[in-house]
């Protein structure tokens, strides 16, 4: 009954640790797309920037 | 593999930081130096002097061609790395307690202290990088923080944002041509911020405070990410790359404990797991509160400075890189 009641517990446990694994991910994975746009708009707006001089 | 120990400095260390490539380490002291050290040697390349009073703070920028250092001698000195030279000098009313560089090394924020003949101001400085010796005395802009007191500033997600830590616990993003209070968080600690050091790409950074705890916040929105919770008061906080871990240095001064007796050398950089918010580990080293923690950018050494004045470099062995605590859960990055 106690092993049963451990393994519960520790499934629990690897669950939830799988939830916060999938939120970080998410998070990072939201977070380098967002980095990536900026820098392409970046670029873009420097190359206007260049154009616009010469 | 032992810790390599520098020795030469003769009182506590202030900062430690790495250059972009990680080969070599800067270390600031209240001895009035800076030295630069091969970082896999611990052999010295050299030592910055000019400064007349406790060195708090430097940075060195993405190419290690220029370092700048903030001293309580109201000043603050651009050097030319690899001569040694001091190229300019900035001199204001109070203490340079921070100084950091954007990413492109184009601009330096600079944090200086509140006293009665001058209130807390911060600083942003656009760098001649053509020649370190033609500088602006003049910076960019200029503003001073209402309410709590800045001590930590660096740039955050982009050049138009600087991230500031205060005495109050405060965390705010301050936009950096307009000084404009953009997002705070008055309560994101209970006491003192002491340090702040964001990721590699900085979209999200850490802070330690003598609350005793570390937090991990989202760059843009402040948002408290993580919170690592210890039970004595810190004084850095480091994220490492590679493996998913924060680390984190601190320790009450003996004279403010009564066991002291038993913990003789046995201050301890703490390796917390940044993802589930617990501690995985420890190294114990320094004989006394650690000030400064920096990890090598490659996440396979750091190095910590120590109230006791030294500063030592320690390399991962294998089973850091093989140990998966948790099993094979592991984040992406």
């Amino acid at each position: 009954e106690d092993a049963a009641e451990e393994s519960t517990v520790s499934a629990e446990l690897i669950a939830a640790r799988r939830r916060l694994i999938d939120e970080w991910n998410a998070w990072r994975a939201k977070v380098k797309r967002d980095l990536r746009e900026e820098k392409g708009r970046r670029h873009q707006e420097q190359g206007h920037k260049k154009e616009k001089v010469e | 593999m032992r810790p390599i120990l520098l020795q030469g400095h003769e009182r506590s260390l202030t900062q430690v930081k790495y250059n972009a490539e990680g080969d070599l380490l800067f270390s600031a002291s209240k001895d009035d130096t800076v030295n630069a050290w091969y970082s896999y040697n611990g052999e010295r390349l050299g030592t910055y002097s000019g400064h007349n009073g406790t060195v708090w703070t430097l940075d060195v920028d993405y190419q290690t061609k220029f370092l700048v250092t903030g001293s309580a001698d109201n000043l603050m000195k651009l050097w030319d790395v690899q001569t040694g030279q001091c190229l300019y000098t900035w001199e204001f009313l109070t203490a340079v307690k921070r100084v950091a560089f954007s990413e492109d090394g184009e601009l330096i924020v600079c944090v200086t202290e509140q006293r009665a003949i001058a209130q807390g101001a911060i600083r942003v400085f656009k760098i001649n990088r053509e020649n370190g010796q033609d500088q602006d005395p003049e910076p960019i802009s200029m503003f001073h923080p209402i309410g709590s007191k800045a001590t930590l500033a660096a740039f955050g997600w982009d050049n138009n944002s600087i991230i500031t830590g205060h005495e109050s616990g405060k965390i705010a993003i301050f936009d950096t041509k307009t000084g404009e209070e953009i997002q705070t968080h008055e309560k994101a600690h209970h006491d003192s911020v002491t340090d702040l050091q964001l990721s590699p790409d900085r979209s999200y950074f850490i802070t330690s405070s003598k609350d005793k705890s570390a937090k991990l916040h989202d760059s843009r929105t402040l948002a408290v990410l993580k919170t690592y919770t210890t039970e004595t008061p810190l004084n850095s906080a480091s994220i490492a790359p590679i493996r998913p871990y924060v680390l984190l240095g601190g320790g009450q001064d003996a004279m403010n404990v009564t066991t002291t007796s038993a913990r003789q050398g046995k201050f301890e950089t703490r390796f917390w797991h940044k993802i589930f918010e617990e501690e995985v580990g420890r190294v114990r080293g320094h004989f006394g509160p650690i000030n400064t923690i920096a990890v090598h950018p490659d996440g396979r050494s750091y190095s910590s400075g120590g109230e006791d004045g030294f500063v030592r470099v320690h390399f991962f062995d294998e089973s850091y890189f093989r140990a998966r605590p948790y099993g094979e859960l592991e984040p992406d990055d």
